[in-house]
């Protein structure tokens, strides 16, 4: 009789929590992306949903922390199965050819680096707002914060536009393998779904990233203005 | 045909190993690998030199013994096949052809191209087994399996544990290994007894012989001289989740027998 914690303390079960909590943190990506296309609904629709957020401190708290938990845990337990992973194997092959490893696979630690590092460039810039001084902060027509005018701002940058699409590009990237991934590490597979189970990461990969870019790159080639 | 040999030579498990060239001349096309490798051995004995030592026993892809990584590929470039069965008409003539054994630290060298592949028997050894009871057989057809059922355990049960799994995974991790091992007995009545206490026990002696783990890169699928499916890893990561579940449904702290009488 062993406790449930020392269950996942093995490689698998640290494979487990590192499944789920990519996951938790893949719903919210998602929900970041459809929260955000408002912006072409207009500034109103935006800055209101900004606010509607706002106005919630305990939803927006425990959101909040709640991913920090996740993403701490993901990168820690990410960190100790790569040293283990690296153990492994002490001498490398001299020649060493992958037969049908994806390219998405096999750049999953430098591509969850990449998010990483942009993931704290995004806090810094448009939740923080320490990196862009000339950003300014005032309030719209309704009272609310004019986010709409902050994102318009940012985005007209050529500079922020490229790290930020290079940031989406590492996200896809990661989610093409990650989301298949976990769910063979959480052991599903049957015959009639695996090809549903096989199409979920890019799926989600390029809905997310088609998502956010599209905001990108509508607000820099002018289509949605301030 | 002839070939350039790139060979790793090691003497000894704690001895430093570096490649040598050798030449192979006069092969013939349909020389199997180990024929080949069989034949730059006897040159290398004229010569009164140490011959290349590599394992190798049925010479019909079934008993799991012959391993070799050629051109960075365990048991070489085609699919399916174990490296016994892999023929120098496969090969451009002339070709630079590298040889590795398997790398992993559970995986320690022997000699030149051999390894102990021991560990896979230790994971065995902690529940790769099913309970027999003693007494009389058993009438045919009492257990009922459905084909399917039986097919798919099958499938499973046609891992030979040569190990190419560890050798072509990234992080050295036997999952394809221990879930063909797991799945086939899960999936029979024979090995319902165990199965919870078999997941548990297998995958902590994979953790403990020092192999990786998993990174869903089905490069050992690829890889798998009878092409088992990472469907089994998935099936061994359900039956450990399983095991978790069951087993915290237990009596945390199980009375002591001799409770009553200190």
């Amino acid at each position: 009789m062993t406790r449930p914690s020392h269950h996942f303390q093995s490689t698998v079960g640290s494979k487990v929590v590192m499944a789920l909590s990519g996951l938790g943190l893949m719903i919210y990506v998602i929900f970041h992306m459809l929260g955000n296309l408002q912006v072409f609904e207009g500034p109103h629709a935006l800055n209101a949903y900004a606010a509607f957020l706002r106005d919630m401190p305990i939803l927006l708290w425990t959101t909040r922390i709640g991913l920090l938990s996740l993403a701490t845990l993901h990168i820690v337990l990410a960190i100790q199965l790569t040293l283990r992973n690296r153990h492994a194997r002490p001498i490398a092959y001299a020649v060493h050819e992958y037969r049908q490893a994806s390219f998405a696979s096999r750049t999953m630690a430098a591509s969850g680096l990449v998010l990483l590092l942009f993931i704290v460039f995004h806090l810094l810039h448009l939740t923080a707002g320490v990196i862009d001084p000339s950003a300014v902060d005032r309030l719209d027509v309704g009272g609310h914060h004019d986010i709409y005018g902050k994102l318009v701002h940012a985005f007209q940058n050529p500079i922020i536009v490229a790290l930020y699409v290079a940031g989406q590009l590492g996200l896809g990237l990661h989610l093409t393998h990650a989301v298949t991934s976990s769910i063979q590490t959480l052991g599903l597979e049957h015959a009639a779904f695996n090809r549903l189970f096989k199409a979920a990461g890019p799926t989600v990969a390029l809905v997310v990233v088609l998502g956010n870019v599209a905001i990108i790159m509508a607000i820099f080639l002018g289509i949605v203005r301030g | 045909m002839k070939f350039t040999l790139n060979i790793w030579r090691q003497k000894g498990p704690d001895e430093g190993g570096r490649f040598v060239t050798y030449e192979a001349r006069d092969v013939s096309s349909g020389m199997s690998f180990l024929e080949m490798l069989d034949s730059v051995n006897q040159g290398l004995i004229a010569k009164g030199e140490e011959p290349v030592a590599f394992e190798q026993d049925c010479r019909e892809g079934i008993c799991g013994s012959c391993s070799l990584v050629i051109n960075g590929i365990p048991h070489g470039p085609d699919r399916g096949i174990t490296t016994c069965q892999l023929y120098m008409r496969r090969f451009p003539d002339g070709a630079v052809i590298i040889i590795e054994p398997w790398r992993a630290r559970a995986f320690p060298i022997i000699k030149d191209l051999v390894v102990d592949r021991r560990a896979l028997d230790r994971i065995m050894q902690a529940g790769g087994y099913i309970s027999a009871h003693t007494g009389g057989a058993v009438d045919g057809n009492v257990l009922l399996i459905s084909k399917d059922q039986a097919e798919t355990a099958m499938d499973a049960a046609s891992c030979i544990g040569c190990g190419a799994c560890v050798a072509a995974c990234k992080n050295a991790s036997p999952a394809l290994f221990v879930g063909a091992k797991v799945s086939h007995l899960a999936l029979l009545p024979q090995g319902k007894p165990e199965r919870t206490r078999r997941v548990k026990a297998m995958l902590e002696a994979v953790d403990r012989e020092g192999f990786g783990s998993c990174s869903n890169q089905n490069e050992c699928e690829a890889v798998c001289p009878k092409r088992i499916s990472v469907r089994f890893i998935a099936t061994l990561n359900r039956e450990y989740l399983r095991a978790g579940v069951v087993e915290s449904g237990l009596p945390a702290e199980p009375e002591s027998p001799h409770a009553e009488s200190t």
